[in-house]
């Protein structure tokens, strides 16, 4: 009884989650909604589960709960895959969206010439090497 | 009349560490009369710095997107400037300057906004075995979700007027876009026609070029993108 409630109330959350992503994705909410049902159902009627088991041609119960978990898995790993998706095209927006700015303030900034370049201060010489890679790492 | 028209005609150049080839592959394309800009796709070759020292405009992501996004970046930046046509260029030495335009004379003859190269149409080509058999399953594909008959589905080769070009809704970053694209003309029913056109493959641009793994991330990219609102 004490299992049958704790995974009633994960079962349930299964489904409150299922259907908050119900709107972004309605394949993914769909499957989970399906599962998620299906999951409660077996938990309160152990024995329909060998019974529908058989019925599809699976064998014993405890394997048709194995293949339910199996395919809420894979829903899950495809909704992530799903939002990283999304993510990269945030990602994506944002790049550009600074590719462009970089270019239109480089375009509007003014041509210095090598006379109005400002002259570097004389530098000792171990700090040579330290300047230059910074410089490199900028331009690249 | 070619030398009026040029100047409306942007060539976008997407580019992922091409510092050995983009050299080449610029110089062919100045003289014409083409406004020519390369999106550097976050190279850490320093093609940047070598597009650059050819006056090029360059337009730099931050990181690496993928050939998608750059082409996307590239061709709303085109649409921005008041581009007429549009031509999307592979920087990898693939692709010859002289199809130019034969593709942008397709689009004006034709009355079309989309001119497409084919490597299978006209001249001799040595398409590797393995890759004329994906490009022939992808020519399937397409013709099967799209409904487009084409003879060659993934040439980075392309020409679109304006309204083509915005009518292109483009989210696919990697190389699934070459699919997208397809798919948005067929959504937009505008015309579309095919060009010869001719590839010159190289050790470099095939080791460049699509695998076929690429066609099973390629497949599961475009599904994703339908699951999704």
């Amino acid at each position: 009884m004490i299992a049958q409630a704790l995974l009633s109330v994960l079962l349930g959350g299964v489904l409150v989650y299922a259907w908050a992503e119900y709107r972004r994705s309605p394949l993914v909410g769909a499957l989970s909604i399906v599962a998620g049902l299906a999951g409660l159902y077996f938990v309160w009627m152990p024995s329909h589960s060998t019974l529908v088991a058989e019925f599809v041609g699976i064998g014993r119960g405890v394997d048709l709960i194995l293949y339910l978990w199996v395919c809420i898995s894979l829903t899950v790993m495809l909704n992530l895959h799903l939002k990283l998706r999304a993510q990269q095209e945030t990602i994506t927006k944002l790049a550009r969206s600074i590719a462009t700015a970089n270019l239109a303030a480089a375009q509007e900034a003014p041509a210095v010439t090598a006379e109005e370049a400002p002259q570097p201060a004389p530098q000792p010489a171990a700090a040579d090497a330290h300047t230059s890679r910074q410089m490199r790492g900028q331009s690249a | 009349m070619q030398r009026n028209r040029s100047k409306s005609v942007y060539v976008i150049c997407p580019a992922f560490n091409e510092a050995r080839t983009i050299v080449g592959v610029l110089a062919g394309l100045t003289g014409q009369g083409y406004e020519i800009v390369v999106i550097d796709d976050g190279s850490s070759d320093g093609t940047r710095r070598v597009a650059e020292t050819m006056a090029m405009t360059v337009i730099s992501h931050p990181v690496n997107l993928g050939q998608g996004a750059a082409l996307k970046t590239g061709i709303d930046y085109a649409l921005s400037r008041g581009a007429e046509f549009i031509v999307t260029f592979d920087t990898d030495g693939q692709h010859r300057p002289s199809d130019i335009p034969r593709l942008l004379d397709a689009l004006v003859r034709e009355r079309a906004d989309f001119a497409l190269g084919s490597r299978f149409l006209g001249g001799a080509q040595r398409t590797p075995v393995l890759r004329r058999l994906l490009l022939r399953a992808a020519t399937l594909f397409t013709a099967v979700t799209t409904g487009l008959r084409l003879t060659d589905t993934h040439n980075g080769l392309r020409a679109f007027t304006r309204r083509g070009a915005a009518a292109l809704r483009l989210r696919q970053d990697r190389m699934a876009h070459a699919s997208e694209i397809l798919a948005e003309i067929a959504r937009s029913r505008l015309r579309y026609v095919e060009v010869p056109v001719t590839i010159d493959y190289t050790e470099y641009s095939l080791a460049k070029g699509q695998r076929a793994g690429d066609f099973v991330m390629i497949l599961l990219d475009l599904f994703a993108h339908k699951l999704r609102r």
